[in-house]
């Protein structure tokens, strides 16, 4: 997890006719969305977006409706041109490839999931899935095979032939994540691919995908509205405002030190207890004046949920250890706060 | 617990539709902002006219009643203008008739000449009698004519009566306009604002100087010299009939030519010319219409009659059913068994040829017009000129520049039947939606595999509608093809019509009206199949 697969730097992005002017007037004198929407009628979709994806990574993307996910995401396979500013995919300025160089890229090292599904009305679920094999010609055989394999890892055994008009809402975006799977590429842009899906469904999806981008060491770029969908996929976790990324981390930095009030409102309400580690909430050894003799042991990595399971059977607080040396103590003062999340 | 409360215990506060209140703050700045002149009147009648709830009109507005049209064209209400000034113009010819016209003079002028030939015949026969000769056949004309001017005398004594009436009438007509003015002007006003709303700088606002002067001087130019016309019987020449002449004149040397004879006479030569200068490309464009229709007309006339007829119902059958087929068979045995058959398979042929070709080209101009908003912003007058000229017009350069024969009327059918499968070509192109061209994009399909795996296949529906309205308009010119020695069915029909043979005729016109119908099921049908 240290190269970097994706590699954003300073993007911008302003729709509209005028959107040149626009830029040069945020750079000159620092106008602000809705400024630029009264004075130029242009809208920010992205503004000054900056961070890395590596290889292997779930890189989730939140943020209200309208926040410019989509838009942002679109940026690293160029179905959007930024304003401003550069992407880079694979160590390749993705803005100076030439047409043909963009669809290889596209073609081979990209498989993108769709909000709105887009799949091909006309052909059936099976040839929807193999489509993108069948842009880089690939034969049919391999072709059908791939893609049969695909729907079985979504569920739809049985649906190969049908229309996508036949299938349901959530089994046509199961169809649209066969379909980004079936290419095999390096890199992954899925645009809330669970968001109709059932919570089993989603779950069981979950999982599937969190080993199989494991295993494969896919990079992905995912867009959810759900946060515990972030917390349990996303390795790090990008939250949006207005077209800015207003904080990037693990889901365990964000909940406990929110960036700002957006941040705090968004993942408030959610449970600490599978998310917050044993070392965000210790304290130092020395703090404790009390006798240590028999106390519960636990590693620096485990969950509160391990803690309070440790801490129920005591009075004494809970040493936390790092391969085996003691570096913290949770008393239950401590653990309530953690579990409240991070009031002091 | 009360559900109000609750409500208050969340800190949110819902306010049922019901009790919602109408903010008229926000509103009258905007209309202020619209009227510029007389912001109070107006805010005050554009709320009562959003608060009708019937269709009548709530308000009244003095001073479009007062002005009409000239009120309309101060508002920049210009349809108001328009509309009213049309009927002022009508009810003020009415009052004018009423008041000084003449409604008799056509037939005091009549009842004058008949004295006149009465009078005339009189002597005639005064000097037959003088002369010694049969007096009677002149005294029963003069007897006649004489009859016949008091019968137009009483005619227009009728209508001079009657220009009371009419004078009635032209102020009951006054007084229902300038109501309808009055009661309709802020109702008409309103749209106006609210289409301001959505569209501010293309709905004229507020009153402007040059607004007022424009409707003024239109209303001044307009109206004295129409009631004048109307009102007054033999007014100047020059309001009767425009004087070419005089201004052709002023431009030409030679006293006797016209604008109109020296541009006919232009254009003749520019044709010739061009027929010349384009020989090859004429000739070349002529050689392979032909070559299309000679195919056409061997697998149709060559080929013999039973497996022509065979294959055409077993093709209905496949392409859309039994009974479709039943019927093929029928008119074709009409058409066989009136001895049409060789007259219909050319027309067939002469249909199937210019379909061909029309969709040959049709359908990748039409790809290229859906896709460059450009091309197609120019092609468009094209297509409607294409669709609107008569095709008598461009028969006649078509002559010029091919000459007759099947392969020219080949030529002027493409031109009608063309544009439908181009127009629906470019509708079906730009209704195929963003987000799935983007998925096609985003996994690397080149344009061409864009166009033939998406753009197309989605596009078809609509693709194959313009075919099928481009062959009914192929089928429609096959006797107007005729005219310039196009063979086939139309060629019947045209011999009947100059000989004004009724039986002919309508035998032919039902052959043609089998022909379009077998084709059509035909086509329909396995479009549908294919859908
Ligand atoms: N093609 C476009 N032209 C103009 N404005 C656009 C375009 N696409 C997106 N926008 C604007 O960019 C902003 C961000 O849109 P985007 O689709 O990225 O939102 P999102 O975060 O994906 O929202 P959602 O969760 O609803 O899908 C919106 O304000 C939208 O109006
Ligand atoms: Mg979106």
């Amino acid at each position: 997890m240290d190269e970097p697969v994706v590699k954003l730097d300073n993007v911008w992005k302003i729709f509209g006719d005028r959107s040149q002017e626009a830029m040069s007037a945020i750079k000159e004198r620092g106008i602000t969305k809705p400024e630029v929407l009264s004075e130029f009628g242009c809208v920010v979709g992205v503004q000054k977006a900056t961070f890395d994806v590596s290889r292997g990574e779930i890189f989730c993307i939140m943020g209200l409706s309208g926040s410019g996910k989509s838009t942002l995401v679109r940026h690293i396979n160029r179905l959007i041109e930024p304003t401003e500013g550069k992407i880079e995919v694979l160590g390749r300025d993705i803005g100076s490839l030439s047409s043909n160089e963009l669809r290889e890229v596209r073609a081979l090292q990209m498989g993108m999931v769709f909000q709105h599904m887009a799949l091909l009305p006309h052909r059936s679920v099976r040839d929807n899935v193999a489509y993108p094999l069948e842009i880089r010609k690939i034969p049919k055989s391999r072709r059908w095979a791939i893609s049969d394999h695909a729907l079985g890892l979504v569920d739809l055994v049985g649906y190969e032939d049908r229309l996508p008009r036949e299938l349901s809402g959530g089994m046509q975006q199961r169809v649209g994540i066969a379909r980004a799977l079936a290419s095999d590429p390096a890199i992954l842009l899925m645009d809330e691919p669970f968001s109709a899906l059932d919570p089993l469904i989603r779950m069981q999806l979950q999982d599937q995908f969190k080993a199989l981008v494991a295993q494969l060491q896919k990079t992905t770029l995912f867009i959810t509205h759900d946060l515990d969908e972030a917390i349990r996929i996303g390795h790090r976790i990008a939250i949006m405002k207005d077209g800015e990324i207003v904080q990037i981390g693990t889901a365990e930095e964000i909940v406990m030190n929110p960036a700002d009030e957006y941040v705090r409102e968004f993942v408030q309400g959610i449970s600490k207890l599978k998310l917050v580690k044993a070392h965000s909430i210790m304290e130092p050894v020395e703090s404790y004046k009390g006798s240590l003799e028999g106390a519960p042991e636990a590693d620096h990595k485990a969950d509160l949920d391990q803690i309070i399971d440790l801490a129920v059977n005591t009075e004494q607080p809970v040493v936390i250890t790092d391969s085996g040396k003691p570096v913290g103590l949770i008393t239950k003062p401590r653990l309530l706060r953690g579990i409240q999340g991070g009031k002091e | 617990m009360t559900p109000s409360t609750e409500e208050q215990d969340n800190g949110i506060s819902v306010t049922a539709a019901s009790d919602i209140e109408v903010d008229h703050e926000q509103l009258d700045i905007s209309i202020a902002e619209f009227v510029e002149r007389n912001p109070d009147y107006y805010q005050n009648v554009f709320h009562k006219v959003h608060a009708a709830t019937s269709p009548l009109p709530n308000t009244f507005n003095w001073a479009a009643a007062l002005l009409g049209p000239i009120w309309g064209g101060f508002r920049g209400a210009w349809g108001f203008f328009w509309g009213f000034l049309i009927l002022e113009m009508i009810v003020w010819v009415q009052l004018g008739r009423g008041l000084w016209g003449n409604p008799g003079a056509k037939f005091e002028e009549r009842a004058e000449g008949q004295l006149e030939k009465a009078a005339e015949f009189k002597q005639r026969a005064e000097e037959a009698l003088a002369a010694g000769e049969d007096a009677t056949r002149f005294e029963k004309l003069f007897d006649n004519m004489s009859t016949a001017a008091e019968r137009s005398l009483t005619e227009a004594q009728i209508l001079n009566d009657g220009k009371f009436m009419v004078f009635l009438t032209g102020v009951a007509l006054f007084v229902l306009v300038k109501l309808t003015q009055g009661f309709y002007a802020n109702k008409i006003y309103e749209r106006q604002y609210s289409k301001w709303r959505i569209d501010p700088e293309g709905t004229e606002s507020g009153v402007k100087l040059r607004n007022l002067v424009l409707s003024l001087v239109l209303v001044t130019l307009i109206a004295p010299l129409t009631i004048y016309k109307f009102t007054v019987e033999s007014p100047f020449e020059l309001l009767n009939q425009f004087p070419e002449k005089e201004i052709s004149g002023y431009f030409l040397e030679e006293e006797n030519e016209t604008l109109y004879t020296e541009s006919a006479k232009w254009l003749e030569d520019r044709i010739d010319a061009a027929a010349v200068a384009g020989q090859g490309l004429f000739d070349g464009l002529t050689a392979g219409v032909r070559s299309v229709l000679e195919a056409m007309t061997l697998a149709l006339i060559v080929t013999p009659w039973p497996v022509v007829m065979v294959v055409v119902c077993v093709v209905a059958w496949r392409a859309a059913g039994p009974r479709v087929s039943i019927f093929t068979g029928a008119a074709l045995a009409y058409v066989a068994l009136l001895g049409y058959w060789e007259v219909s398979m050319e027309t067939v042929a002469l249909v199937g040829a210019a379909v061909f070709l029309c969709v040959i080209f049709g359908i990748p101009l039409g790809i290229w017009f859906g896709k460059s908003q450009r091309a197609y912003k120019i092609a468009e007058p094209v297509l409607d000129l294409m669709q609107t000229l008569p095709a008598f017009v461009y028969l006649i350069p078509i002559i010029a520049f091919f000459g007759t024969g099947n392969p020219p009327g080949i030529l002027a059918t493409i031109i009608f039947g063309m544009p439908p499968v181009i127009r629906l070509t470019a509708l079906g192109m730009r209704g195929v939606p963003r987000t799935i061209i983007e998925a096609a994009e985003a996994f690397g399909a080149s344009k061409r595999q864009l166009l033939r795996d998406v753009e197309i296949p989605l596009a078809l529906p609509s693709i194959m509608t313009g075919v099928n309205q481009t062959i009914l308009m192929c089928l429609s010119m096959v006797v107007i093809i005729s005219l310039i020695g196009g063979g086939g069915l139309g060629q019947e029909i045209l011999i009947a019509l100059q000989y004004a043979a009724k039986g002919p005729g309508l035998l032919g016109g039902i052959a043609i009206l089998l022909c379009a119908m077998v084709i059509d099921r035909i086509v329909q049908g396995a479009f549908r199949r294919e859908i």
